[in-house]
């Protein structure tokens, strides 16, 4: 098939769906639900990923393509992190780009750059919070988000991760809702398609770069890592369990990656062919 | 002589800044739309402080007080501290400080400058509502499986809570007791038993109901400890298939209340609307709820009105609707420590609910965002005298592109069209002598004045950038690979 430059480019790494993806996002977000952020604050959060990984790249820590993850953290943090002061975004920004350098095990950073910025955005400042119910529970939302998770994460072998998430968390919840509390059908169904919980399991559970390496190990930690939410949010009623939990669980993948061996992530490696989906490799043959 | 002129000068400069502040708003406070102007509507004050909640249910039950019935699920049993009823004029008096509110500019003539006064306008009333009925109770609750866990006198009211093993139990219970609930109130009630939720059931006592006639019931006042931070509201539902209307005045320490399971949305604000709506407010907010609940799509949750009303804490609204909130007042909605100097964040949220759109009660937060809003829609009223100079002429000019604008933002806000604009739109071409000149592109002034498009043009050069940084780093790999 003849596929022009742009498009070639465009799927030569995963990330750059993911950013197309992210951007659509926020600015459906901004458009169509009102958010009321401040233009301030979203550039905050870019100077402070763009700005950090600069001085990492200028030093020779990291490559040049490596902005493609400072974008994917500054958009991440746009479209969950909500705060009234651009510092607070500069600098839940700066830091999570600053820890993926400064805490390595093994070579691999351990936490989720955003997920990272929003906890600790919401510990230290006090001033930071996040939205479960900002993006509503919309069909559309629904369909355009998983199209797109598709996209990207069949491109990165990690398919797999959100779907295991989003389908444990929902037996989990049929469980609890349906067969023992008795609601209907409805009501577990607005639960699962709270657009909070697709965005978490499509874009940000599976960063490959801070999950287990090992398919089955990640299996596992990733039902972990619903179970775990699923009950912190029906028994102790804490709100954005899931961020929580991801941020609480991530310190174990370094000890499960040595349990379970695999080889490294590398993002422009892990590319699959554009229009040939249904062929997933494992990604252990790289 | 320098060091004077410099210290006059700040000292000037200092004044300048007081006084622009203490005017931040200068036009006048006309009308509301108070809650009065929605039918078939509940009105709840919730008050959290970590895991405390006081919950404050009002009470616009009309019609034979031995009619009136409520079941509330609660989380805890109540002790009968933890019950009290309270004086109805505090919904009153937070309704009228936190409604949508009318305002009001004044234009100079240009030819004669002059002002004007404002007028008040009261809105129009309608309240209506829906009620349980209830009967003896005289029937054994073991053989229904529930138990009576503590019984109350409160006010007028006799106040049992009930534990339940099962649905079906409960719901025989209420109905041979003499409670009118639905038939299939027991797939909404099984759900509340399994959860471990109490029975919090309201009936009016004898003593009150053989005084004969009750002006009105007062509202009922509950308060507990637990982490869940929800307004049930299935319950309701269960026996309706329209919509009704809520609205939720809430206290924190810290800022805004959120739903967290509904989108919480800002209803429109800050918008200029014609002079005739001075005259029917209740029925434009009416419509512009109607219309933004529509645009939705009929499951969010409306913000009305955030603020910080710290007692002692400044200026509170902008302009005035009514008195802030008075030390009395705190402390009937249970906002224990705002009269001690706690800071205090109130937020009011409107809420119309249906069965199909609402499949879950109501979830909340506490979030800390103290930014304030308020739901205001402005009037202009034109400049008074005669407009024959030229500056007069080019404002009736002006007067008229700009009602234009207003009935396009009335027709944008409502979804209707108002016969009176074509009067309105023409009032004073009468007085227009010179031929036209001088309009202004008034398309472009707009384009960017208004928000929907700014903000397009704003996300796409976004895109554009984002574009170009991609060809920025793409070029570099290409570099580094040659």
């Amino acid at each position: 098939m003849q596929q022009s430059n742009w498009l070639k480019w465009l799927s030569s790494d995963a990330r750059h769906f993911q950013i197309l993806s992210q951007f659509t996002f926020l600015i459906y977000g901004i458009l169509f639900l009102g958010w009321d952020q401040d233009w301030l604050n979203y550039a905050a959060a870019f100077t402070g990923t763009v700005g950090i990984q600069t001085i990492f790249i200028k030093t020779g820590y990291a490559q040049n393509h490596s902005y493609k993850s400072a974008i994917i953290t500054a958009l991440g943090l746009c479209l969950l992190l909500k705060t009234n002061s651009p510092i607070i975004f500069f600098c839940a920004g700066a830091i999570a780009i600053a820890q993926k350098f400064a805490i390595r095990i093994n070579g691999k950073h351990l936490w989720n750059p955003a997920n990272f910025g929003i906890i600790i955005a919401i510990i230290l400042s006090g001033n930071a919070w996040v939205s479960p119910g900002q993006w509503g529970n919309q069909a559309i939302f629904v369909l355009v988000s998983s199209v797109a998770a598709w996209n990207v994460l069949s491109r990165i072998g990690r398919i797999d991760t959100g779907i295991i998430f989003l389908l444990s968390l929902s037996i989990f919840e049929y469980f609890r809702t349906v067969v023992y509390l008795e609601w209907g059908h409805e009501v577990w169904l607005h639960k699962m398609t709270s657009g909070s919980i697709l965005l978490f399991s499509f874009f940000m559970i599976t960063d490959p770069m801070s999950t287990p390496l090992n398919k089955k190990a990640r299996i596992v930690w990733t039902v972990s890592v619903a179970f775990v939410s699923f009950y912190l949010t029906n028994f102790f009623f804490i709100n954005a369990s899931v961020q929580w939990v991801l941020f609480a669980l991530t310190p174990f993948t370094p000890l499960i990656d040595k349990l379970a061996k695999a080889s490294q992530f590398n993002w422009q490696k892990s590319i699959q062919p554009l229009f040939n989906l249904k062929k997933q490799t494992n990604e252990s043959t790289y | 002589m320098k060091a004077l002129t410099r210290k006059l000068l700040a000292l000037s400069m200092a004044m300048l800044i007081i006084v622009q502040s203490s005017y931040g708003f200068c036009g006048f406070y006309v009308a509301k739309a108070d809650t009065t102007i929605f039918n078939n509507k509940s009105e709840v004050i919730l008050v959290r402080d970590g895991k405390h909640t006081v919950i404050t249910m009002s009470n616009d039950f009309k019609g034979d007080v031995k009619d009136f019935a409520m079941v509330v699920p609660v989380p805890v049993v109540l002790k009968e501290s933890d019950i009290k009823v309270v004086d109805r004029k505090v919904f009153e008096a937070l309704d009228a400080y936190s409604a949508p509110r009318l305002v009001e500019y004044y234009d100079q003539n240009p030819c004669q400058p002059e002002y004007a006064l404002d007028e008040i306008y009261a809105m129009p009333t309608s309240v209506n509502s829906n009620s349980m009925v209830m009967k003896s109770e005289s029937i054994r609750e073991k053989d229904f499986g529930v138990k009576i866990e503590a019984r109350y006198k409160v006010g007028e009211y006799d106040i049992l809570l009930l534990s339940a093993k099962e649905s079906t139990g409960l719901k025989d219970w209420l109905l041979l007791s003499g409670y009118k609930i639905p038939t299939t109130a027991d797939e909404v009630l099984a759900p509340y038993i399994k959860s471990n939720m109490k029975f919090f059931v309201v009936k009016v006592n004898a003593e009150t109901i053989a005084k004969g006639k009750f002006e009105y019931l007062s509202p009922l006042q509950i308060s507990f400890d637990h982490d869940k931070f929800m307004l049930p509201i299935r319950l309701g539902m269960a026996n309706s298939t329209g919509s009704q209307d809520m609205i939720v005045y809430a206290f924190t320490r810290t800022g805004r209340v959120e739903c967290t399971n509904y989108r919480t949305v800002k209803m429109p604000t800050d918008r200029h609307i014609p002079l005739f709506v001075k005259n029917e407010f209740g029925d434009f907010y009416k419509s512009l709820f109607q219309k933004t609940w529509k645009t939705e799509n009929r499951n969010a949750v409306f913000l009305e009105y955030a603020w910080d009303v710290t007692p002692n804490w400044g200026m509170k609204c902008d302009p005035c609707v009514g008195p802030p909130p008075m030390q009395q007042e705190f402390a009937d909605a249970g906002v224990w420590w705002a009269n001690t100097g706690g800071q205090t964040f109130f937020t009011r949220m409107h809420v119309r609910y249906e069965k199909s759109k609402f499949p879950s009660d109501l979830t909340f937060q506490v979030t800390p965002n103290n930014e304030n809003y308020q739901a205001r829609y402005v009037l202009t009223n034109p400049a008074s005298g005669e407009f024959e100079c030229e500056e007069g002429q080019q404002y009736l000019l002006d007067l008229r592109d700009k009602r234009k604008l207003e009935l396009d933002e009335y027709a944008a806000l409502t979804g209707k069209i108002s016969p009176k604009g074509q009067k309105y739109l023409s009032e004073y071409q009468g007085k227009i002598l010179l031929a036209k000149k001088n309009e202004a592109p008034i398309f472009m002034k707009e384009f960017f004045k208004n928000n929907g498009p700014r903000k397009l043009l704003i996300a796409l050069s976004a895109f554009m950038a984002l574009i170009i940084l991609f060809r920025f780093s793409r070029s570099k790999i290409e570099t580094k690979i040659v």
